[in-house]
């Protein structure tokens, strides 16, 4: 129970130390230091609204036709194509037509 | 808040969500705005912000496309609920529906589906309408749909059902123009059967679009109703008929596909406006 | 009231099954056949739908391209209709759908690609709360014996996505941040989906910063969070996670335990 305790004490040291640092963080050494640390691709991305808004409904209908449900033949084509290895033993991107319905 | 009788030539367009800012930024010339119920059901964010600003500035209808008042189903309460705290929120100064089924079984088809018009269709809509109009505490205003069969258990037309279903309930009809006239074309009919069997006092709104046009099995024009262009000349027509026999009402330009920049719908708006104007003077000089 | 009704229920099956007939009772003005008028129906169900997972996912989309996308969504649409009428809230289950549809096994990262991309429209429609800011939690630093039991609760928009795949820097390369060329999909990544203000943001995450926010986000108190985190990685920032959450408003409320730490 001692050495419970104590480690809580430690820790709740270390959170107050960890929290009084976070709150003096500027927004800008939030987004600079993650992008750094996650090596990933910069700085948090903004929102690109009218994609995140997502399908909306009307009343309309449609004189596109593809209703019907027949025999199809498709393999993935889009910009999967440009990912690397797409021969990996792994699978990965590996494209074979498929046949359904 | 006190409420405005809207001006004789109030004209309108669907909101978008990609004319939202310019609308907010320009104030365009026009009256009122209609938005889908069912895209403003979301728990929060953005778009609910927007809308309120914009309702700050004009009239709003709530135009829902998701309540299957023609379903056999009973309504979906929550869906009510929904609504109801939709309208407390913006206190539009119209809110419609239409005479249709969307749900069955507890799916959700998405698109408007006929009812055949009979007496016991007649008091499906009726007691639905009667369940609407109790939880929103306002009347609605129903739409004609655009149909593309037609049933052997209908023994009455589509505008003596109307006005039934109207006079029974006290619901307002909220007449679309383009939907009588595919559903004319649709059915070999004339679509003035419709408009002349409407009682005109209960016709409340108009609502304008365009249609695509394809062919049934027998090779004769088969009308869609695609929202996805320009109203036809044909319909412009039979509205200023329509005008001249009803009245005018505001009126709606809809478009849901293929969307144009705002100022191309304002445009169309405008024209609406032209033709309400001349048809108050005209049934001011008769 | 009727509730059943034969004409619905035979409209309602024929509509996603074009080999099944036609309701009972249909008629035509001119004799035509009214298949090809029951068409149109069916056809609004499946384009309309379609076309609202389309603007769903858009990054989905892109990487398989149209034809195979539409193909795909008309399998989904067939077994999952939407169980209500607001179209912002369909699409939930094509995540897992895509998990299990063979044609998309060649690209093993895409259902969490499409996870991401729900979580975006869900993060944009999500309820708002009014985030904690610095000024509301520099209180609590008077009280450090309280931290360890305080709990957090996230802003309702967020989303916690952890991958074995790439799939933040690939939706990042659709968005014009980097080249789809240059990204390892091997590489386990996580992100934060919250909306920031009016903004959808995707935040990228160290595992053990990921770790830390599912501790927090499933009810564990911030100190036994922050031990599960460092047990995960030495490296865990606890002072960068925290300073993501406060600066990205991801914090709804702070609720400090009863108890005493020490």
């Amino acid at each position: 129970m001692t050495q419970s305790r104590a480690i809580q004490t430690t820790t709740a040291a270390a959170l107050a130390l960890a929290l009084g640092t976070a709150l003096t963080l500027g927004n800008t050494a939030v987004a600079g230091e993650g992008a750094a640390k996650e090596k990933c691709f910069g700085i948090a991305l903004k929102g690109k609204n009218d994609c995140a808004a997502g399908p909306g409904t009307s009343c309309a209908g449609s004189s596109k036709v593809d209703y019907q449900g027949n025999a199809w033949k498709y393999v993935p084509a889009g910009t999967c194509e440009k990912t690397a290895s797409p021969t990996s033993p792994t699978g990965q991107g590996q494209l074979a037509a498929f046949k359904a319905m | 808040m006190t409420t405005i009788a809207p001006p004789a030539a109030a004209v309108g367009i669907g909101l978008k969500t990609q004319h939202v800012q310019e609308v907010i930024d320009l104030e365009p010339t026009l009256d009122f705005f209609e938005v889908h119920a069912e895209n403003y059901m979301g728990g929060g964010g953005p778009m609910l912000r927007q809308l309120a600003r914009i309702r700050e500035r004009f009239p709003l209808s709530i135009h829902g496309v998701g309540l299957s008042i023609g379903g056999a189903a009973p309504l979906d309460q929550g869906h009510l609920d929904r609504l109801a705290t939709l309208l407390q929120r913006f206190e539009p100064r119209w809110f419609s529906e239409h005479l249709a089924w969307s749900s069955h079984g507890g799916a959700f088809y998405n698109d408007l589906m006929p009812l055949p018009y009979n007496a016991q269709t007649l008091v499906r809509v009726c007691d639905h309408i009667d369940q609407v109009q109790a939880a929103l505490r306002r009347p609605l205003l129903l739409e004609n749909p655009s149909t593309y069969v037609e049933f052997v258990a209908s023994t009455m037309d589509e505008g003596n059902f109307l006005a039934e279903v109207a006079q029974r309930t006290g619901c307002g009809l909220l007449l679309d123009l383009n939907n009588a006239y595919i559903s004319a074309v649709n059915h070999g009919r004339d679509p003035w059967d419709l408009i002349a069997a409407l009682p005109a006092a209960a016709v409340g709104e108009f609502h304008l679009a365009g249609f695509a046009e394809d062919c049934d099995g027998a090779g004769d024009r088969l009308l869609i109703d695609t929202h996805g262009a320009p109203v036809a000349v044909a319909v412009w027509d039979l509205y200023r008929r329509t005008l001249r026999h009803l009245g005018p009402r505001p009126t709606l330009i809809e478009r849901d596909q293929a969307i144009p920049p705002l100022a191309i719908l304002v445009a169309e708006a405008e024209c609406a406006r032209s033709a309400l104007v001349d048809a108050a003077a005209w049934l001011e000089a008769a | 009231m009727m509730t059943h009704d034969p004409v619905q229920a035979g409209f309602a099956d024929a509509l996603l099954a074009p080999e099944h007939p036609l309701p009972p009772g249909l008629v035509t003005w001119n004799g035509s056949d009214p298949s090809v008028r029951f068409d149109v129906y069916r056809n609004n169900v499946v384009v309309s739908l379609t076309a609202a997972l389309a603007d769903g996912f858009p990054v989905t989309r892109a990487l398989v391209g149209e034809p195979f996308f539409a193909a795909m969504a008309r399998c989904f649409v067939a077994e999952h209709l939407p169980n209500s009428p607001i179209l912002t809230d369909y699409g939930d289950a094509l995540p897992d759908f895509i998990a299990a549809f063979p044609p998309a096994h060649g690209l093993p990262y895409l259902p969490d690609l499409a996870r991401l991309e729900r979580a975006r429209v869900r993060a944009y429609h999500a309820a708002d709360a009014r985030a904690l800011t610095a000024e509301d939690l520099v209180p609590h630093l008077a009280d450090p014996p309280r931290l360890p039991a305080t709990r957090l609760v996230l802003h309702p928009s967020s989303t916690l996505l952890v991958s074995e795949h790439a799939i933040v820097s690939l939706w990042a390369a659709h968005q014009g941040q980097g080249r789809i060329e240059d990204v390892d999909l091997r590489r386990a990544e996580s992100a934060l989906v919250l909306r920031d203000g009016d903004e959808v943001q995707v935040l990228p995450l160290a595992p053990a910063i990921a770790r830390f926010l599912a501790a927090l986000a499933a009810g564990t108190p911030l100190g036994e969070a922050a031990e599960i985190a460092a047990a995960t990685a030495p490296d865990f920032d606890l002072v960068q996670a925290l300073a993501l959450l406060i600066h990205h408003g991801g914090i709804a409320a702070w609720k400090p335990s009863g108890e005493l730490a020490a």
